[in-house]
């Protein structure tokens, strides 16, 4: 990387962002549902979730994915969705597990976070699927490429509620 | 590696024989999950057993979202798809599904004018039913059997405030088509299904209603993830010394799973990278948004991947 590409890389040091939504399905392509809570376990996944590792009914339950233990969604690009697309995605639909608004996810990667009382680490940008058309009905791929969430790996579990704080450490 | 799981994991919660050779199953989740959504009178794929996979209509409303109904009536000179529901599925048994699909788009004010013959009510029925649940009334069933119909029961209210139309054909003379039809020309939306006579006898009486008006059940095949719009091509793999030939239904990836070779698929839209494959012979047509001018040369994106000429080899 040359030294412009440095400089250019953006510096998040100061966010502040809160968890609006919790969601979680047992398997692949069943419907994500709501919850109030959800019980984050380390180095596993979310309790009850298809990604959980050792239990994996997800998409790619063939393919454990280490870096893919919860996945985190914009609140920011639903509305952009809306105002850019016309498309109405809801929260359940974007099928990762946590809607945060205030948190800006394609700068986290590589780095630490805490969601409420659990400490979590970013892996990857999540890519979108092209099931997600077939599953919602609705052309959201292309508008979804580069701002389709974030994965992470849970470093410290715990119990994540709607409402609690996401800061960096 | 990866391999994409592809349908949807139900188990089999009722059998019931309905009589008139005709079953009905009830697949729900096996935690009582929802299932997938789906419109009314959408089908699903039924996968059987490796290589028998058949395609049903919903029964049920979409807002009971946590089953899939369907009604299979035995088909004496079928290929073995209903004869193995009827015979070899049981209470508990697993059964993959696809995701649902197509669907009856309903007039919401003008009048809806279903068609059926027989078992090919079924669509008819999740139409129904999805209209009764709003309180909607704009809708007359004209419904021919030979003897008694088969899933009264789950439209009993319709045919009790006789928005139905019974007709039993070993007592009186099939529905006549044009008439039915033909009292709403003007507007409304009408629809079939059932065999062929009675679809071409449909087909005939709505031939100058505008396409919006009219819905002709035919099962849709899956959408593909990309679709291919080139001839059919040989396909070489050089490696593990393998021939296929690759059909635009099938396509690139579908013909690679069939032949069994695994090769890993992520996002399946040509913009992860995961299903990279070294090529060393054909004209590959690209369609990803991941390889550089220079990485194509050698590697084709297989998941949106396909080939101009009669032959593409693959390193695999
Ligand atoms: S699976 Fe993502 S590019 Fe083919």
């Amino acid at each position: 990387m040359d030294a412009q590409a440095i400089e250019k890389k953006p510096v998040v040091t100061s966010w502040q962002g809160v968890v609006r939504f919790l969601h979680k399905t047992p398997r692949a392509f069943l419907p994500m549902r709501t919850f109030p809570e959800i019980e984050l376990i380390a180095s596993r996944g979310i309790d009850g979730d298809r990604y959980l590792i050792g239990q994996e009914t997800g998409f790619y339950s063939h393919k454990p994915e280490e870096g893919r233990q919860i996945t985190l969604f914009e609140m920011e690009t639903l509305e952009a969705l809306k105002r850019d697309h016309g498309i109405d995605m809801l929260p359940e639909e974007h099928r990762r597990n946590v809607t945060v608004e205030g948190v800006p996810l394609n700068h986290l990667v590589g780095r630490r976070f805490r969601l409420g009382e659990t400490i979590v680490e970013a892996t990857r940008l999540s890519t979108p699927c092209r099931h997600i058309e077939e599953i919602l009905g609705k052309p959201v791929f292309d508008p979804m490429i580069n701002r389709s969430g974030l994965n992470c790996k849970i470093i410290v579990g715990g119990t994540l509620r709607v409402g609690d704080t996401v800061r960096p450490i | 590696m990866a391999k994409a799981i592809k349908t949807v994991s139900t188990v089999v919660s009722k059998v019931e024989d309905l009589g008139n050779d005709t079953k009905r199953f009830t697949l729900v989740d096996q935690d009582d999950w929802e299932l997938p959504p789906f419109r009314p009178g959408a089908h699903i794929d039924v996968h059987l057993e490796p290589g028998l996979v058949r395609t049903y209509s919903l029964c049920n409303e979409p807002d009971d979202g946590r089953r899939y109904v369907i009604a299979v009536k035995r088909e004496r000179e079928g290929r073995g798809g209903s004869a193995f529901l009827h015979d070899r599925v049981q209470v508990g048994q697993p059964v993959s599904v696809s995701l649902p699909r197509g669907g009856i788009a309903l007039d919401p004010e003008g009048t809806n004018v279903f068609v059926a013959g027989g078992i090919g009510v079924t669509p008819f029925i999740s139409a129904i039913r999805h209209l009764d649940r709003r309180g909607l009334t704009n809708y007359v069933l004209h419904w021919a059997s030979r003897g008694q119909p088969v899933l009264p029961d789950m439209i009993a209210p319709a045919i009790k405030a006789g928005r139905v139309r019974l007709y039993d054909t070993t007592e009186e003379s099939k529905p006549i088509i044009a008439g039915i039809v033909g009292e709403f020309g003007g507007s409304g939306l009408a629809a079939c299904c059932g065999p062929d006579p009675m679809l071409q006898a449909f087909e005939q009486a709505v031939a100058t209603w505008p396409d919006d008006r009219k819905h002709i059940e035919m099962f849709t095949p899956p959408k593909l993830a990309a679709k291919s719009d080139v001839p059919p091509y040989e396909l070489y793999l050089s490696a593990s010394n393998k021939h296929a030939v690759v059909t635009p239904d099938m396509g690139l990836l579908g013909t690679l799973e069939s032949m069994g070779v695994d090769v890993p698929v992520s996002c399946g839209g040509g913009i992860c990278g995961a299903c990279r494959v070294r090529w060393t012979e054909g004209l590959p047509i690209h369609r990803d948004r991941v390889l550089s001018p220079t990485e194509r040369q050698s590697e084709l994106i297989v998941c949106v991947g396909d080939c101009a000429g009669p032959r593409l080899v693959l390193d695999l």
